[in-house]
């Protein structure tokens, strides 16, 4: 997903990405973002503790944990909620 | 509540690619017809470069026809740019088939947003554009089924040419139609659209608490 998104929208696509883990490149390849961002991100939501780092062997995984559930959940609960009530012209 | 709401995005996704594929195509019949004209015109103009009374006539036409060459150009790339970014959308939609997960809804409908915000600008002058378009292919169907035009100080006289008059008006009204349906869809996509990231941005207020920013 690319263009024009809200922090918001970021965190919300990476934590569903990282429902199975992920590794870095992997999260920011299917996010769109660069590498400085893509840190900047990851840092806030570990700190927050919506990731957390798995280490298997050298390499470092990324997984959403179950306090990241909730704000999933009321993202997607707020965006389907656009489209509740019908546009106001007809189609 | 996620059955509705997928009902109403793939319904206004679907139109909204419908009015942008309208576009493409009366964009480019826009701007064929003013190729037509200029390409007549200036083949009439050297044949009868010595005629006063085409003299006074021609830069009138040559103008609209440049305008709308001008027009039809930066039409179709504004509409080409909003296409690609629909067509990928309704694609993915399409490719889900009638059951949707609240993910995949979710995910289609953030895409669509961050779609809106990079071709908001466009979007506004795809409105003008669509306009725009529709005047100068009206004026021309006019201009372009007239045999003589007069102007003196005495007043205006022209003679139309009945064989010309029917396909020119025909297909301006097919397009100054097309192109004033395309501007008021674009214009109440852009006033929903408008709306619902106004609405975003009073619940991220909400994402906030959630995420706890306020006590970074």
């Amino acid at each position: 997903m690319s263009g024009r998104r809200t922090a918001f929208e970021i965190y919300w696509e990476i934590l569903v990405f990282c429902r199975t883990p992920q590794s870095f490149t992997a999260i920011i390849n299917r996010c769109d973002l660069n590498s400085k961002t893509g840190q900047e991100y990851l840092r806030f939501l570990v700190e927050k503790e919506y990731l957390v780092e798995v280490v298997e062997g050298d390499k470092t995984r990324y997984v959403a944990t179950e306090k990241a559930g909730e704000y999933t959940a009321l993202f997607s609960s707020l965006y389907r909620k656009l489209f509740d009530a019908p546009p106001r012209f007809k189609l | 509540m996620h059955e509705s709401a997928l009902a109403r995005f793939r319904s206004e996704i679907r139109h909204f690619y419908v009015v942008t594929v309208a576009n493409i195509v009366f964009a480019a019949l826009v701007m064929a017809f003013g190729i037509s004209v200029l390409v007549g015109e200036a083949v009439s103009m050297y044949e009868t470069f010595s005629t006063a009374l085409y003299v006074i006539y021609s830069p009138v036409v040559l103008f609209i026809a440049l305008v709308a060459v001008l027009t039809g150009l930066r039409w179709i790339l504004a509409s080409i740019g909003v296409f690609e970014g629909i067509e990928t959308i309704k694609d993915d939609l399409d490719g889900m088939g009638g059951e949707v997960p609240d993910e995949a809804l979710t995910r289609l409908i953030v895409s669509m947003l961050a779609h809106y915000r990079d071709n908001r600008a466009t979007v506004r002058t795809m409105i003008l554009v669509c306009t725009l378009g529709g005047v100068c292919s009206f004026l021309l169907g006019i201009l372009g089924s007239l045999e003589h035009l007069s102007v003196s100080t005495d007043g205006i006289s022209f003679t139309i040419n009945n064989y010309l008059v029917l396909p020119f008006m025909l297909l301006t009204l097919g397009v100054a139609l097309v192109s004033l349906a395309s501007s008021y869809y674009f214009s109440r996509f852009a006033k929903v659209w408008d709306e619902r990231l106004g609405e975003i941005e009073g619940s991220e207020a909400l994402l906030k608490e959630t995420l706890e920013l306020d006590r970074r």
